[in-house]
C-alpha cells in the first residue's frame, strides 16, 4: 500500500528522485505511526473496530437464523384453533385423527378470526355430504388473516387437511370403478439438486457477508477519519502540523493510511467473526439436518480481502476528504453519516438486479462493483475479466477521492473554515 | 544590525479573505538574537502576519524571506528553518509528551540519536523530564504549552515564532515561558513573538511593532519610542489603537 502510494506520488512527479521519495516515504511513515498509535490508545475506536462487530455478528448471524427456525418450529408442532360452519362429521374425524388443526365451533367465526380467537375459519356448504356421496363438487371456503403469520400457516394446514379429505374421496370413487389410482399418474417426478456444499454456503454467504462487510469498511474507519482531519482542527493541532516540512501530499497519505488500517481492522474482525460463527454456532444453535460447510478456499479469501482492501481504501479517502473539508467533528459526522447509507444500501438491492452482473459496466460502477465481485467470489462463478475491471476502477475511484482531500488540505480557505 | 544577519524580512504582506484586508502592507525586519514583539488588539492582523511568515497562509501581495528564502516559492526550506508555536495551539491528548516531541523531531528528519540527545536536553531545560511518560491529556495548559514549545524547538530551529504564547496560562507557567524565551535570545536565535500583554513585551522584546487594522503603526526599539513620544508603552499602545478606531 504504501509503495503503491509512492509510486503515485512519484507519477504526480513531486518525488523526482529517489533522496526525495525516501523522504516522502519517512513523512508517511511518521504520520501513519502517529496516527495508529492514536488509534490504538482510543477505546471508543477500537469498540467500533472490534468489540463491537466481535459481539454484533454472532447476535446478527445466529440470533436472527435461530429465531426465524424457532417460529417455523412452532408453527409447525402447533395445531391451530380453526372455526368450522357447517356439517362435515367425516372431516372433523380426519382433522382430529391427522392432528393438523383443532376444529372449534364459533358464534360468529369472522370476528373470532379479528380478534384471534381462532386463526381460519372452514366454510363447509349446506348437503356437503350428501354432494360428496353423489359423486358432485363441493366449494369449500377458508377465511384467514394474510397478515398474520400464523393465520397463514393454519390456512396451509386447513389446505392440507382438505386435500388429504379429497384424496380419500378420489380413491374411493375410483376404487367403486375398478380403476388403479396410479393409472391416472403417467408421470412421476423425481428431483435432484446437483448444487455442492460449497455452492450452498456460497449462497448463505453471498446473502450476507458482501453487506456486512461494506457496513464494517464503512463504520471501522468511520470515527478515525473524522478524528485525524476535523478532530486535528477543533483540537488546534492540525496548524502545528502544516507548519512542519512533510507536503500535504504526505501528510494526507499517513493519515489515509491508518484510517484504511481502522477499516480493513473492522472488515478482518467481521469476517472472522462470521466465519467462526457459522462454523461452531450454526450447528450448535440450529437443528438442521444439513451440514453447513462455510470454509472458503484460501486463494478466494485472499482475493476477497484484495477487493475489500481496495474499497476499503475509497470508503477511507471520501471519509477523509469530507472530514478534511468539515468545520468540525460533529459537523464530518454529519456529513459522513448519508455516505454510510450511500454505501451500504446497494448491498441489499444486489440480490434483486442479479441480471446486472452479466454487464461489464456493473464492475465499473463505485460501490456495485465490489459487492459484484463478493459474490462471484462467494458462489464460485468468478469471471476474472469482471474482477480485473472492478479493481481498477475501484483504485482509480480511491485515487481520485485522495486527490481531492489533498486539494482540500491545501485550501486556506478549508484549513481556517470556522 | 547588518544586513546579513537579517533572518526575517517582510515586505509590503498583504492578506485579503474575500472582502476582508486582514493585513496592509506590512513591511520589518528581525534579526539573529533579537526578540522582535508584534503588539496589537484582537483582530489587528498579528495572527494572520506570523501565519504568511510561517508558510500557512499565502500573502495576496508583497514579499516574505526566512534567512533569505522565499516563503511562498521555498516553503518546504523555510518550514525546516522555524519553529512555530501558534496562537491556541493544541495538543494530541492520546500522546505522552515524549510521543509528542519525537513526532515533531521524524517530520523535521532529525537523525534518531540527535532526537534523543535534544529531546533529553530540552526536556531538562523546560523541567519537563519527571512527565515525559505521562499521556498529555492529563497536563495542566502550562505543561502542555511547554510541550508545544519542545515541539517547536526539537529541530534547533534559528527563527521562532510564538503566537501569545502565554495566554490563558498561570502566573508561573507564563514566567517560566517568558525564562525560556530570554534563553532563545541568549542562544542567538530570531523570535517574533505577538503579545498583547505590554509588561510582557517591555520585558522581553528588543524592539515592537504596534499593529492596528492590518497596519503597522509604529515601530522601533522601546527606549526610542517612549523617548519620542514621552509615553509608556500601554499609552502608545492605546493612542495608536484608538487613532487606527477613529
Amino acid at each position: 500500500m504504501i509503495g503503491g502510494a509512492l509510486s503515485w506520488l512519484r507519477a504526480r512527479g513531486r518525488g523526482g528522485n529517489a533522496e526525495a521519495a525516501q523522504e516522502v516515504r519517512r513523512w508517511i511513515l511518521a504520520v501513519y505511526a502517529k496516527e495508529t498509535l492514536e488509534v490504538i490508545r482510543d477505546r471508543r475506536t477500537l469498540l467500533v473496530m472490534i468489540v463491537l462487530p466481535a459481539l454484533l455478528m454472532p447476535m446478527v448471524i445466529l440470533g436472527i437464523s435461530y429465531l426465524a427456525q424457532r417460529q417455523q418450529q412452532q408453527i409447525q408442532t402447533v395445531v391451530p384453533r380453526v372455526a368450522v360452519v357447517g356439517q362435515a362429521p367425516a372431516l372433523i374425524h380426519l382433522a382430529y385423527a391427522s392432528k393438523l388443526i383443532a376444529p372449534v365451533r364459533a358464534k360468529d367465526p369472522t370476528a373470532a378470526l379479528r380478534q384471534r380467537q381462532v386463526l381460519a375459519v372452514v366454510e363447509i356448504p349446506k348437503n356437503f355430504e350428501t354432494i360428496v356421496a353423489r359423486n358432485g363438487q363441493a366449494h369449500v371456503g377458508i377465511l384467514y388473516d394474510a397478515t398474520d403469520s400464523e393465520s397463514a400457516a393454519a390456512r396451509g394446514k386447513v389446505v392440507d387437511l382438505l386435500s388429504r379429505y379429497s384424496q380419500e374421496i378420489v380413491a374411493a370413487r375410483l376404487a367403486a370403478r375398478h380403476i388403479n389410482p396410479r393409472d391416472l399418474l403417467p408421470v412421476v417426478l423425481d428431483q435432484h439438486n446437483v448444487a455442492t456444499q460449497r455452492q450452498q454456503s456460497g449462497q448463505l454467504l453471498a446473502s450476507l457477508l458482501p453487506f456486512l462487510l461494506a457496513m464494517w469498511a464503512v463504520v471501522g474507519g468511520m470515527s478515525v477519519a473524522v478524528d485525524l482531519a476535523a478532530g486535528e482542527k477543533e483540537r488546534g493541532t492540525l496548524e502545528s502540523l502544516l507548519i512542519t516540512p512533510p507536503s500535504r501530499e504526505a501528510i494526507v497519505l499517513g493519515k489515509f493510511l491508518s484510517v484504511v488500517t481502522a477499516s480493513m481492522g473492522g472488515v478482518i474482525v467481521v469476517l472472522l467473526a462470521m466465519m467462526v460463527s457459522l462454523r461452531w454456532g450454526y450447528p450448535y444453535m440450529l437443528h438442521t439436518t444439513q451440514k453447513v460447510n462455510i470454509s472458503l478456499p484460501i486463494g478466494t479469501a485472499i482475493v476477497m480481502l484484495g477487493v475489500a482492501l481496495l474499497f476499503s481504501a475509497l470508503v477511507s479517502a471520501v471519509q477523509l476528504a469530507i472530514s478534511i473539508y468539515a468545520r468540525s467533528p460533529r459537523e464530518a459526522q454529519q456529513y459522513i453519516t448519508p455516505l454510510y447509507f450511500v454505501t451500504v444500501l446497494p448491498g441489499l438491492a444486489v440480490q434483486f438486479v442479479s441480471d446486472w452482473a452479466r454487464s461489464p459496466w456493473a464492475y465499473l460502477t463505485p460501490v456495485l462493483n465490489a459487492f459484484f465481485s463478493f459474490q462471484e467470489l462467494l458462489l464460485g462463478t468468478v469471471n476474472w475479466g469482471h474482477l480485473f475491471l472492478a479493481a481498477v476502477s475501484c483504485a482509480f475511484y480511491a485515487a481520485l477521492a485522495l486527490e481531492v482531500a489533498i486539494a482540500l488540505m491545501s485550501r486556506e480557505g478549508v484549513i481556517f473554515r470556522v | 544590525m547588518t544586513d546579513h544577519e537579517v533572518l526575517v524580512e517582510a515586505e509590503n504582506l498583504e492578506k485579503r479573505f474575500r472582502r476582508y484586508h486582514a493585513v496592509r502592507g506590512v513591511s520589518f525586519r528581525c534579526y539573529a538574537g533579537e526578540v522582535f514583539g508584534l503588539l496589537g488588539p484582537n483582530g489587528a492582523g498579528k495572527t494572520t502576519t506570523i501565519r504568511m511568515l510561517t508558510t500557512v497562509l499565502r500573502p495576496t501581495a508583497g514579499v516574505a524571506r526566512i534567512a533569505g528564502h522565499d516563503v511562498v516559492h521555498e516553503a518546504g526550506t523555510v518550514r525546516r528553518l522555524i519553529g512555530v508555536l501558534p496562537e491556541n495551539a493544541g495538543i494530541y491528548g492520546r500522546l505522552t509528551a515524549r510521543d509528542v516531541i519525537r513526532y515533531a523531531g521524524r517530520l523535521y528528519g532529525v537523525p534518531p540519536d540527535l532526537l534523543r540527545s535534544r529531546l533529553a536536553s530540552i526536556a531538562e531545560a523546560l523541567e519537563l523530564t519527571a512527565h515525559l511518560d505521562r499521556l498529555t491529556d492529563t497536563f495542566s495548559k502550562g505543561m502542555k504549552q511547554k510541550v508545544n514549545i519542545a515541539r517547536a524547538l526539537i529541530h534547533n530551529p534559528p527563527v521562532v515564532f510564538l503566537d501569545e504564547p502565554t495566554s490563558g496560562l498561570d502566573v508561573i507557567s507564563a514566567r517560566s515561558v517568558r525564562d525560556f524565551i530570554e534563553r532563545f535570545k541568549q542562544e542567538g536565535r530570531c523570535v517574533i513573538m505577538s503579545t498583547h500583554v505590554m509588561e510582557e513585551a517591555e520585558r522581553l522584546c528588543d524592539r515592537v511593532a504596534i499593529v492596528a487594522g492590518g497596519r503597522i503603526r509604529a515601530e522601533g526599539r522601546l527606549t526610542d519610542l517612549q523617548a519620542r513620544t514621552g509615553l509608556g508603552l500601554e499609552e502608545i499602545f492605546v493612542q495608536l489603537v484608538e487613532q487606527t478606531v477613529a
